[in-house]
C-alpha cells in the first residue's frame, strides 16, 4: 500500500486543524495562542498567515467551506470569526460575544454556515449567529442539562440539530433552532417540535468515559460518539438501544463518519482505526496504519557519542513508534470524498496529532478498508 | 529479575499506559487557568478511580489518573532498618532534584515514598511509551540500588572491623 | 586508607619542616580528634618553638597519671607552667636539636604523639596494674562532651568501655551495622585472638551502671572491649593497643561518614543515569541542527 502523505509542520503538538474548501490551505494551531495558515506548494506547505488575536491556547478551529470564514476558539474564553480580505491578503478578526466565563473548548460551523456552536468549560454551549443591525456575532446559550466541560460538538446536515459530548460522560442531542434564522423544523427521529434548547436525546452513563468526540451520520439520523472507556457508540434515535463497540485499544478522541457503514476513529493509540458495519453488526475492523519499522538514520560517530552522553545508549532503537503518528492523534477530519454526497463517501481523511504531524490518508488503500467499505 | 517482579511491573506498565491518555483541559473552576486536576481536585467528574497495584504489602504503586494529569506513587520495599534509612535518603536525594526530573513530585503522597506527577504538557513534549519505560526502569533500579547500597555498607563494615581487630596482635 | 594514624599529621609535618630549615616566625593553631587543639608558636625568639595542647579531659588524665607519662616521654622539654588556656606546653630550642636525622625524626614522632601520650594514662595504668595482678577502680575519661571512655583492670582482664553518641538516625543505623561486624568478626579463625567486643545500644553495660553523666537516649551506644594479658603483656603490644583503643571512636565515626559520602556519590551517579533514561523519552528536536553562533560571531552547524 502507499503510505499516507505526512507533513511534520512543527515540533510542538498540533492542537487542531481545518482545511479550506478546495484543500489548498490549512489552518493549524501549534499548541499556542496563535493560528498558522499554510498554503499547499507542491509537495509541502508554506506558512502564509499568522492569526494572533487570542492570548491563550487555541482549542479549536473550523473553516467554513462555502463562505471561507475561519472560526477559532480559545482557552482565553473568546472566539473569533476571521474573514479574508482579498485586496490586502489579510485575515480580519471579529470578536464573538460568547459571554463565557471559562475556556471555549470546541467550535463548529453549522452546515448552512449562518451560525456556529461553541462549547465551553463553563458547562454551556453558545449558538452564535450574526446580527445585522448590531454588526456582530451574538450568542444564545444552551445550559441544561450539561454538568461538565463540553468536549465536542457536531451538527446534523439539516442545520438544526446539534450533538454535544461532555466530560460528564454524556452525549446529548440539542435543538439549535434560532428564531428568524431557521424555518420551523421538525425531525422524524429526534422530535416533532424543536424549539431552541430542546434536549432531544441523552446517552451514556456514569460508568462510561468522557465523551471526546461526537458526529452525526451523513445521511441517516444516527449519532456516534467515542468515549474515554475506549468504546465507540452509535445511537439511531432517542429511544433506540445504543450500539456499543468496546475495544481493547487506548481511548479514541476523534471520529469521522466515512460512510453510513464506516467510521474512522483515532486517539491515544496513535493509529486511526476503522469501525465498520459488517453483516449487520458494528465492529472494530482494524488498524488503518499498518506501521513499518523506521529505518534508523545512519548514525555517525558524533551522534553516537551524543546519544551515549544524553541517553546512555548508542542508538535510540525503540524510541520511535512504528506508526505514522508518534503521539496521540487529536483530530480526524474528512479530506475528500466521491459521488454526489462526498460526506457520505469519504475517500481521504486527514489527521493531526500531538507529535506535530499532519497526515492525509487514502482510506481505500488499506487492505482493511478494501475488505469492508 | 525475579519471577514475581515481572508480572508486577507488567501490571504497572499496563495501568500506566492506559492512565497516560491525557489532554489539555482548562480548569472549570479557575478562570483562564490550567491546573493538574489530580492535584487540584476541583471537579469530581474529571478524576478517574485510583488504582493500587500491589506486589505485597510493602511494595505498592498507586496510580491516580485524571483528564489532564496523573499521579504515580511508589512504596519502596524496606525490609529492615537499614533499607528504611537508605530508601529515605535516596528518595530525599531524588526529590531535591525534582527540578531536573521534571515529572518527579517534590513531596510524596501520604503513605508512599516517592510520587511522580505527569501532566498533559509532559506527554506533549515526550514520547508516552518512553515515559512509561522510564517509570518502570526507575522502579526496578530503586530496589536494586538500595540492596546494592546495603551490601556495600555491610562489606565495608566487615573490612573495617577486621582491619581494626587485626592490629591487636600485630 | 582504612586505618587512622595515631600521631597528628599536621603537627608532624610542621615540626619536620621547622627542624630541617631556617628559623622563622610562627603561629599555627590546629585541631586534632576529640576537640583537642594545638598551638605552635615562637613567642620569644625564632628559635624557641613552643607547642601547647588544650584538652578538655586533661584534668581527668592527670588523675590517672598523665603527668608522669609526659615527664617520661618529654622530660626537659616539658614547661612546668603551661601557657594560659592550654593543658600542656612543650618548649623546643631549635639550636639544641639532636644531630642525626634519625634522632630528629624520633623527636618529631614523639611530639606528634602528644595527644596520644596524654590520653594514654588511664589505659597504661590499667594495663600495668593488671600485669602486676592488681585491680583498679573504674577510670572515666570524658574526652568529648557527651562521650566517655571507661577503663578498669579486673582480676584477669582489662575492660575498656566507650560510650558514643550518634548525632542522627542514619549514623545510628550505620553505626549499628559496623558495630555488629566488630562483634561478629571474632568468629573468624584468623582473628579469634583479638579482644572480645560487646555492643549494647542505650542500655549501659553492668560495669559502668550508676556512673554519673550517663544519658538515657536511643542515640547512645556502648562498646565494650575485653582485653586479656596477651594484648598488653609486651610493651610493644601495649603501645599498639593504647593507640588503637584511643582512636576507636574516631575510627568508627570516620567510616560511618565515609560510607555516607560513598552513598552520596552513588546516588549522584544513579540520578545521572536515571536522567539519561528520562532523556530517551524526549524526541530529538528537528530544530536542533540550526546554525549556531560562536563567540567570535562565526556561524557553524552542529551535525
Amino acid at each position: 500500500m502507499s503510505g499516507p502523505e505526512e507533513f511534520q509542520l512543527f515540533a510542538s503538538p498540533i492542537t487542531c486543524h481545518a482545511f479550506n474548501a478546495d484543500r489548498t490551505q490549512v489552518a493549524v494551531s501549534p499548541n499556542s495562542h496563535e493560528v498558522y495558515i499554510y498554503a499547499r506548494r507542491g509537495d509541502g506547505w508554506t506558512h502564509t498567515h499568522t492569526l494572533s488575536e487570542h492570548d491563550k491556547l487555541v482549542t479549536s478551529i473550523d473553516w467554513a467551506p462555502k463562505t471561507n470564514r475561519i472560526a477559532t476558539a480559545s482557552q482565553d474564553r473568546n472566539a473569533y470569526v476571521w474573514v479574508h480580505d482579498a485586496p490586502s491578503d489579510t485575515w480580519k478578526p471579529t470578536l464573538v460575544l460568547l459571554r463565557f466565563n471559562r475556556a471555549a473548548t470546541t467550535i463548529r460551523w453549522s452546515p448552512h454556515e449562518n451560525k456556529f456552536a461553541v462549547g465551553s468549560g463553563a458547562r454551556q454551549i453558545a449558538i452564535c449567529y450574526f446580527e445585522e443591525e448590531n454588526d456582530w456575532w451574538v450568542s444564545k446559550h444552551l445550559k441544561k442539562p450539561l454538568r461538565s466541560t463540553v468536549l465536542s460538538l457536531a451538527w446534523h446536515p439539516d442545520n438544526i440539530l446539534l450533538v454535544a459530548g461532555a466530560a460528564d460522560m454524556k452525549a446529548r442531542v440539542f435543538s439549535a433552532w434560532v428564531k428568524g434564522l431557521d424555518v420551523k423544523a421538525s425531525d422524524p427521529v429526534w422530535g416533532e417540535r424543536l424549539p431552541f434548547g430542546t434536549v432531544c436525546g441523552e446517552f451514556g452513563h456514569d460508568a462510561g468515559g468522557w465523551v471526546h468526540d461526537v458526529a452525526f451520520a451523513p445521511q441517516s439520523r444516527a449519532i456516534a460518539w467515542v468515549s474515554h472507556d475506549s468504546s465507540v457508540n452509535i445511537a439511531t434515535g432517542p429511544q433506540d438501544p445504543v450500539v456499543t463497540i468496546r475495544t481493547n485499544t487506548l481511548p479514541f478522541v476523534s471520529l469521522l463518519w466515512a460512510s453510513e457503514t464506516a467510521l474512522v476513529v483515532a486517539g491515544h493509540d496513535c493509529t486511526p482505526y476503522l469501525v465498520a458495519k459488517q453483516g449487520g453488526t458494528w465492529q472494530l475492523a482494524g488498524k488503518l496504519d499498518v506501521g513499518q519499522r523506521k529505518s534508523v538514520t545512519a548514525s555517525n560517530a558524533m551522534s553516537k557519542f551524543r546519544q551515549m552522553d544524553s541517553r546512555a545508549q548508542q542508538i535510540n532503537s525503540d524510541t520511535e513508534l512504528e506508526t505514522v503518528h508518534q503521539n496521540t492523534i487529536t483530530s480526524v477530519r474528512a479530506y475528500s470524498g466521491s459521488g454526489p454526497d462526498p460526506a457520505a463517501n469519504v475517500t481521504h481523511f486527514s489527521t493531526s496529532g500531538v507529535d506535530g504531524k499532519l497526515a492525509i490518508w487514502d482510506l481505500l488503500s488499506t487492505s482493511v478498508s478494501r475488505m469492508t467499505v | 529479575m525475579s519471577n514475581t517482579l515481572r508480572p508486577y511491573l507488567n501490571a504497572v506498565r499496563g495501568t500506566l499506559t492506559a492512565a497516560m491518555c491525557l489532554e489539555n483541559f482548562s480548569s472549570q473552576v479557575v478562570e483562564r487557568h490550567n491546573k493538574p486536576e489530580v492535584e487540584a481536585r476541583f471537579s469530581k467528574e474529571v478524576l478517574l478511580t485510583p488504582v493500587v497495584v500491589s506486589r505485597n504489602e510493602n511494595e505498592q504503586v498507586l496510580i491516580e489518573p485524571s483528564v489532564n494529569s496523573l499521579r504515580i506513587s511508589i512504596k519502596i520495599k524496606q525490609a529492615d532498618e537499614i533499607e528504611r534509612v537508605l530508601a529515605h535518603k535516596f528518595t530525599r536525594f531524588l526529590m531535591m532534584r525534582a527540578e531536573s526530573f521534571v515529572v518527579l513530585r517534590r513531596k510524596p503522597v501520604a503513605g508512599y515514598d516517592l510520587s511522580f506527577l505527569i501532566t498533559n504538557f509532559h506527554t506533549e513534549q515526550m514520547y508516552k511509551h518512553k515515559l512509561v519505560d522510564f517509570i518502570i526502569q526507575f522502579m526496578e533500579e530503586v530496589d536494586k540500588e538500595i540492596s546494592e547500597m546495603k551490601l556495600s555498607l555491610n562489606a565495608r563494615a566487615r573490612i573495617v572491623a577486621e582491619s581494626y581487630l587485626t592490629q591487636f596482635f600485630a | 586508607m582504612i586505618l587512622l594514624e595515631t600521631s597528628n599529621k599536621i603537627l608532624e609535618e610542621t615540626l619536620r619542616e621547622r627542624f630541617n630549615s631556617g628559623p622563622e616566625h610562627l603561629l599555627i593553631k590546629l585541631a586534632d580528634f576529640d576537640g583537642v587543639t594545638y598551638q605552635i608558636a615562637t613567642p620569644e625568639s625564632k628559635t624557641q618553638l613552643v607547642i601547647s595542647m588544650a584538652m578538655g579531659c586533661y584534668d581527668e588524665c592527670q588523675r590517672y597519671g598523665a603527668d608522669a607519662i609526659l615527664q617520661r616521654e618529654y622530660g626537659s622539654l616539658l614547661v612546668s607552667t603551661p601557657e594560659p588556656g592550654f593543658a600542656v606546653t612543650l618548649k623546643i630550642d631549635l639550636e639544641q636539636l639532636p644531630a642525626t636525622p634519625e634522632a630528629k625524626e624520633q623527636l618529631v614522632q614523639q611530639v606528634a604523639h602528644l595527644k596520644r601520650n596524654a590520653l594514654a594514662a588511664p589505659f597504661e595504668s590499667a594495663f600495668v596494674a593488671q600485669c602486676e595482678g592488681r585491680t583498679t577502680d573504674l577510670m572515666a575519661v570524658h574526652y568529648r562532651d557527651a562521650e566517655a571512655i571507661y577503663c578498669q583492670a579486673q582480676a584477669d582482664r582489662v575492660t575498656v568501655i566507650f560510650s558514643t553518641v550518634f548525632k542522627e538516625e542514619t549514623d545510628r543505623i550505620f553505626g549499628k551495622v559496623f558495630l555488629q561486624e566488630f562483634v561478629d568478626a571474632r568468629r573468624q579463625p584468623a582473628i579469634q585472638n583479638a579482644p572480645q567486643v560487646l555492643y549494647s545500644a542505650r542500655e549501659p553495660p553492668l560495669e559502668i551502671r550508676g556512673q554519673p553523666g550517663l544519658v538515657d537516649d536511643e542515640n547512645v551506644g556502648y562498646v565494650t572491649f575485653v582485653l586479656f594479658p596477651r594484648h598488653y603483656a609486651t610493651p610493644q603490644a601495649r603501645n599498639e593497643a593504647i593507640g588503637r583503643l584511643q582512636l576507636f571512636r574516631d575510627y568508627l565515626h570516620y567510616h560511618i561518614k565515609a560510607s555516607k559520602a560513598y552513598m552520596h556519590s552513588r546516588m549522584r551517579a544513579r540520578v545521572d543515569q536515571s536522567l539519561k533514561v528520562l532523556n530517551r523519552a524526549k524526541p530529538e528536536q528537528p530544530g536542533a541542527n540550526k546554525e549556531k553562533k560562536t563567540a567570535s560571531g562565526k556561524t557553524f552547524r552542529r551535525m
